[in-house]
């Protein structure tokens, strides 16, 4: 069984960005993109945005290259877990993760991801657009195998 | 000072300076931020006897006081200047992401002062302020000239504003567009923003807005999502636009067609937000920062003569800018003009405007082929009206005419073409048949900036969901006011609705949060102007702050000189019956009018024949400094 991991669904994300405001402020009681662990891409001329957030690799190569293991995650829940206390601030972590998940913390320089708010992301319950979903990827991949063969319109 | 509360950020293009200027507490509790602090800005340096052309004439961009914040749909951005439109003070107002990142960047006003010798643009990068060169730039349309500076400044999630080839021609309605399709439309802002060698403004922002009361702040932040989010009309916004209730208007006879001459068609489905769903012009919904509403567009045409059009939009402005208004139901043609506009930076509704009243002077004879370069220009002709749209965004042959604006235009062509240029104070009216919507028809003629929506909107008067019938009966204690064809209570309508906008403005909220939705009620603005700055305000106190940046607005124009004889409507609609009224013809009186202006005058307290606002009115807003100046420019209403 896959762990649950905030999952995006690009058709319906509006790039509203409240995903980064909201999860700013959980975090740093503040209102920042900069520092929310989950970042919308924007294509302003083709009006086309998708957020991305840490995928919970399974083999998670921020955690190889991490030098002094700072970079860990909770086996339970699969949460990921930086040890501030440890983080050099290398930014490794931030170059070796290939979706661009991982940034540095502008502020405390230490690296930046997101942890699924300990089992409930903030991120995924104020999406109004419900472009975010929290749920085990085997299940986006059901519903997407669906979708597509359900846009067959087969009789 | 504050941490929250951001600096003004002043530049000088003449001398290629830059400085920083902190809001002061008494300036904030009584113009709240936003719209109300640039009224005040423009209010002390711009005076009369300024070109709006010139280098004199300031520019003003301001995010909102909650811009940047997760306050839902509070990201909007308002510019402020003199209009070269109508010589008189505008606002216009953009949605985008622009305005968050400024706040980002450590400021929640940039005012732009003087001409560069050449064309710059301005890069923000949190404390640096650098004038770049722009003279690769110039002759850009606006989604090029986005893209090149994202290139050269090897980022692509900076936030730009800019202006295409219409600002640079100086063109009258030129648009300043934020994040490629978000319009700055109304008044040519654009052209002020041309006439100062600025092609664009790059921002970028690390810091963090933490409210005075954060976690009060959160909270109030969480309960207004939900009242927004439970309002009936959220849905349709989001599924269909603001286009998505082009239908209706239509069907209530106030949706203007053939340059006004009709305010309803048979078969207006080809220009809905419905059809650009379900024919599958519309790719995505998108939403500006913050936004929990979610109404504007990107959409696209695949196939046919119009194929590989791409746009944000169209709105429902713009749908009736090009479709009802030049006679043109085909609705790839619509988008196609949209996707012009937006990339020469041309307001829409002007442009649909003055190309209207150019088919209906060639339809009527006032101008000959020979006029119009040997182009023919007739209803429903959307090869000639796409073609009209590039002459005037390059000022080419009788495009620089209509560039003009149609008052200029029609003193340009003569005879009766002045009675179909359907503008006041020198600005294109919107699509609103006022005819049959008499709170409009008040608003649009108080309205400083000219004939238009966006400075009161007053939807409600339609009673068209539950929640604005409970609101007129909130205003005038009687639901039965919602009904758009009486004359009786306008003024109280408009009085709320013009103090509610503005306190909307001030904070960043988008209209259609407070005055077309509700569920931002001034109650809420005032909770949250609270928990944010640390400074307790009352609903009182924010409506009244509201009055006092409407009051401001109109000394503005009163120090130029305005009176009640610029407080009108267009001719045509005075004096012109519309047939499509459902069951009756319709027009606006001088006596509907002035009995409606007589009244509202009287709520301001201002003197009812010179409709100038007396010293008892602006002492009762602290506004004896205004008063002052007023009485020494001769111009008090006492």
């Amino acid at each position: 069984m896959d762990a649950k991991a905030v999952v995006a669904v690009p058709d319906r994300c509006s790039g509203c960005k409240q995903c980064e405001l909201i999860c700013s402020f959980v975090y740093e009681k503040g209102y920042s993109p900069r520092l929310s662990r989950i970042k919308v891409v924007h294509f302003e001329d083709r009006g086309l945005s998708v957020p991305v957030t840490c995928a919970y690799c399974d083999r998670p190569v921020c955690e190889e290259v991490c030098p002094v293991g700072a970079m860990t995650h909770n086996p339970d829940t699969g949460a990921a877990l930086v040890k501030e206390e440890l983080c050099l601030g290398c930014k490794e972590c931030v170059n070796a993760c290939p979706l661009g998940a991982v940034e540095m913390h502008p502020g405390k320089r230490v690296a930046l991801r997101c942890d699924l708010c300990g089992g409930d992301p903030a991120c995924v319950r104020h999406c109004s657009y419900k472009a975010l979903k929290f749920e085990p990827s085997h299940l986006g991949v059901k519903s997407k195998r669906r979708a597509r063969v359900e846009a067959w319109n087969l009789e | 000072m504050y941490q929250h509360i951001k600096d003004i950020l002043h530049v000088d293009l003449t001398k290629q300076t830059w400085w920083r200027e902190p809001v002061r507490k008494e300036e904030l509790l009584h113009y709240l931020g936003g719209r109300g602090i640039s009224a005040r800005i423009l209010w002390n340096h711009v005076r009369p006897g300024v070109d709006p052309l010139g280098p004199e004439n300031l520019l003003i961009f301001a995010a909102g006081l909650l811009s940047g914040t997760a306050a839902p749909s509070s990201g909007r951005t308002t510019v402020t200047c003199l209009s070269p439109a109508t010589g008189l003070y505008m606002k216009t107002n953009a949605g985008g992401y622009w305005g968050g990142e400024l706040k980002y960047a450590g400021y929640g006003h940039l005012v732009v002062h003087g001409r560069s010798e050449k064309p710059v643009f301005l890069w923000i990068d949190d404390d640096r302020v650098e004038f770049r060169d722009a003279t690769a730039l110039w002759g850009l349309d606006v989604r090029a000239a986005d893209g090149a500076i994202k290139h050269q400044l090897e980022d692509q999630d900076i936030q730009i504003c800019a202006i295409g080839q219409a600002g640079e021609n100086l063109v009258n309605f030129a648009a300043v567009m934020f994040s490629v399709y978000n319009a700055a439309g109304r008044c040519g802002a654009g052209a002020v923003m041309g006439s100062k060698n600025l092609k664009a403004v790059a921002v970028r922002g690390s810091g963090a807005i933490v409210p005075a009361k954060p976690d009060r702040f959160h909270q109030l932040v969480l309960e207004s999502r939900e009242k927004l989010l439970a309002e009936s009309g959220i849905e349709g916004m989001y599924l269909y636009g603001t286009a998505g209730s082009l239908n209706w208007v239509n069907e209530m006879g106030v949706f203007a067609a053939y340059n006004f001459q009709r305010s309803r068609l048979d078969d207006v489905y080809s220009l809905t937000g419905q059809c650009l769903a379900e024919e599958g012009f519309l790719k995505r919904r998108v939403a500006c920062f913050s936004c929990i509403i979610g109404c504007h567009r990107y959409a696209t045409v695949e196939q046919g003569e119009y194929a590989g059009t791409y746009s944000g939009g169209p709105e429902l402005e713009t749908m009736g800018a090009f479709g009802t208004g030049c006679g043109i139901l085909k609705t790839e043609a619509v988008m196609k003009a949209n996707e012009l506009c937006n990339i020469y930076g041309l307001d829409t509704i002007s442009t649909g405007a003055v190309i209207q009243w150019a088919m209906e002077c060639a339809e009527k004879g006032a101008l000959g082929p020979e006029d119009l370069d040997g182009e023919p220009l007739q209803w429903g002709d959307a090869a000639a009206v796409n073609k009209m749209i590039k002459k005037i965004a390059l000022r080419e042959g009788f495009g620089a005419v209509l560039a003009d604006g149609v008052k200029k235009a029609a003193q340009h062509v003569g005879a009766d073409s002045w009675k179909w240029a359907v503008e006041a104070k020198g600005l294109e009216q919107s699509r609103v048949d006022t005819r049959s919507a008499k709170s409009y028809a008040l608003a649009f003629a108080v309205n400083p900036r000219g004939a238009d929506h966006l400075h009161t909107e007053t939807f409600a008067e339609f009673g068209l969901s539950p929640e604005s019938r409970d609101l007129i009966k909130q205003i005038t204690g009687d639901e039965k006011y919602a009904s758009p064809y009486l004359t009786e209570k306008r003024a109280e309508i408009v009085r709320w609705h013009e103090d509610c906008y503005a306190a909307t403005d001030c904070l960043g909220f988008c209209a259609f949060s407070s005055t077309a939705l509700y569920g931002i009620t001034p109650q809420a603005m005032a909770a949250l102007f609270s928990a944010f700055t640390g400074f307790d305000l009352t609903e009182a106190e924010l409506m009244e702050a509201g009055k006092r940046v409407v009051t401001l607005e109109r000394c503005f124009n009163v120090r130029l000189g305005a009176t009640r004889k610029e407080d009108l409507l267009p001719w045509r609609l005075m004096n012109e019956e519309t047939p499509d009224r459902p069951g009756e013809k319709a027009i606006n009186t001088m006596e509907e009018l002035d009995g409606m202006l007589d009244r509202y005058y009287e709520l301001h307290g201002w003197n009812v024949e010179s409709a100038r606002p007396t010293r008892e009115s602006l002492a009762r807003l602290g506004m004896n400094d205004v008063a002052d100046e007023l009485a020494d420019a001769g111009c008090l209403g006492d």
